[in-house]
């Protein structure tokens, strides 16, 4: 979609490659060695925090890549949605209810 | 979950196949779930255990998928501005609540009644909420298709603007996504519903999305966005819970993710392309289909209960493969209708785009 217009900004390949070896890096140091992983991973308790901080880590590598993949590929938002917008008034189906006023009586 | 036995002897060997397969399902899977904000996990379950994972590892495993990929989704869906981050956590809170309620629950009825009771018991309220909600969702996606407003801009449901009327001093919380205070007396029960739904089905977003544009007032955007974090902040809590007891397959969540993520992404810049109501036809085409699916096992279930006459082994056979079957075209047609759907977006916006540079020159 960049092409279409005009070549707005560079496409981001160093990125994408930068984080799509570190994604391969660490999905090759996950199942080349799946049975220690899966040993170490699995045994409970403290080691518990091994798999969350490995998705955690997947996340962050394989999530970048995937985000600058995509710009490679010229498939981005679009351009309005990036703008920053106003506060925009809703419409209602009924009117809210407006506080009444009220009397006080003083004794 | 003190009496889940240690299945890590049990962990499957994965080959080229499994691996293609999980991550095609994967990517699909994101792909819906970046677009409505949840949904594309249900698949995923089943999904592993017809490759042989035992069922705790293959839930353990799809929790432990869910929270990374709702995390780069959120990110990816706050920079279009769509993300309510406070309502998201508060109602995340609320909902790791129900999750921990369901999946005790479950437990109980699990000790009861045995699997098939369990099972049974899943089926049912995945029937019944598909039914009420994935109605009312498609009734109202259509609805909004017919009247030819499809465009202008969402209306704050009947019920949502009474519960922001509400004041209730003390609980109010201003919230952006709905440009009002609601009481957070409001959010507790929805996320708790939402956490009780996610512990049974694996998709608590079917009544987090819609009870945040129809009970709250958000917009459909706003609501499946801000359902990211929700799910991120009740896999996070689930995955932990799981992987205490070691039941997490680290390689079945890495594989699983690294489709989704590509799809996910996919999903979230689809939202872009499309009008609001594109959300809930999604998303209602999709419960609205997996009604059907969930609906074929109850007699199965039934039958193992002892409750109907029992089924002959072909018969059982038939019905789950016909069940999966409509489960995966459910998610199959969900990510059609976006794709479709962005692919129209991405080309009016080319045209348009064409256009402003013919007039420009």
């Amino acid at each position: 979609m960049a092409q279409q217009y005009g070549n707005l900004k560079k496409k981001p390949l160093g990125k994408m490659l930068v984080y799509g070896a570190l994604s391969a890096a660490l999905y090759a140091a996950l199942l080349s060695n799946q049975a220690a992983v899966t040993a170490l991973f699995t045994r409970g308790a403290w080691y518990a925090a091994l798999p969350i901080a490995t998705a955690f880590a997947i996340s962050f590598v394989h999530g970048g890549f995937t985000n600058y993949f995509w710009s490679v590929m010229g498939i981005e938002a679009t351009k309005k949605s990036l703008r920053t917008r106003p506060e925009e008034k809703r419409s209602y189906d009924r009117e809210r209810p407006q506080p009444q006023p009220r009397l006080r009586a003083r004794v | 979950m003190h009496n889940i036995p240690f299945e890590a002897a049990n962990f499957i060997d994965l080959n080229l196949m499994n691996i293609l397969y999980l991550f095609i399902v994967g990517f699909i899977g994101g792909l819906v779930s970046g677009f409505i904000g949840s949904g594309g996990a249900f698949v995923l379950t089943p999904a592993m255990m017809s490759l042989g994972v035992p069922g705790l590892v293959a839930v353990a495993s799809n929790m432990c998928h869910k929270f990374p990929k709702a995390l780069v989704g959120a990110i990816k869906r706050a920079r279009y501005g769509q993300v309510d981050v406070k309502l998201g956590i508060i109602f995340g809170i609320f909902a790791e609540a129900g999750v921990f309620y369901g999946a005790n629950i479950q437990e109980k009825i699990k000790a009861a009644f045995g699997d098939a009771g369990s099972n049974l018991y899943v089926s049912v309220a995945f029937v019944l909420v598909l039914a009420v909600v994935g109605g009312l969702v498609l009734r109202d996606a259509v609805r909004t298709y017919r009247s030819g407003n499809a465009d202008s801009e969402e209306k704050v449901a009947k019920l949502a603007s009474w519960v922001q009327s509400v004041n209730i001093p003390g609980t109010m919380i201003y919230f952006k996504s709905l440009k009002a205070k609601v009481s957070v007396l409001f959010i507790i029960p929805l996320g708790f519903a939402t956490g009780m739904l996610a512990a049974t089905i694996a998709v608590g977003g079917f009544i987090g999305v819609p009870s945040m544009i129809y009970v709250l007032g958000a917009p459909s955007l706003m609501g499946s966005a801000t359902e990211l974090v929700v799910a991120f902040v009740m896999g996070l809590g689930g995955s932990f819970k799981y992987a205490l007891h070691g039941l997490v397959d680290i390689r079945l969540a890495g594989i699983i993710l690294a489709g989704s993520l590509f799809g996910i992404q996919l999903g979230a810049i689809g939202t872009t392309y499309v009008k609001p109501f594109m959300i809930k036809l999604v998303m209602g085409v999709i419960m609205v289909i997996v009604l059907f699916s969930r609906a074929l096992m109850v007699p199965v279930y039934l039958s193992q209960l002892g409750l109907i006459e029992t089924l002959t082994d072909t018969t059982v056979k038939i019905l789950k493969n016909t069940s999966f079957a409509i489960m995966a075209f459910a998610l199959l047609t969900g990510a059609f209708i976006v794709l479709q759907a962005m692919y129209k977006g991405h080309r009016a916006e080319r045209e348009t785009a064409e256009k402003e540079v013919m007039e420009t020159a």
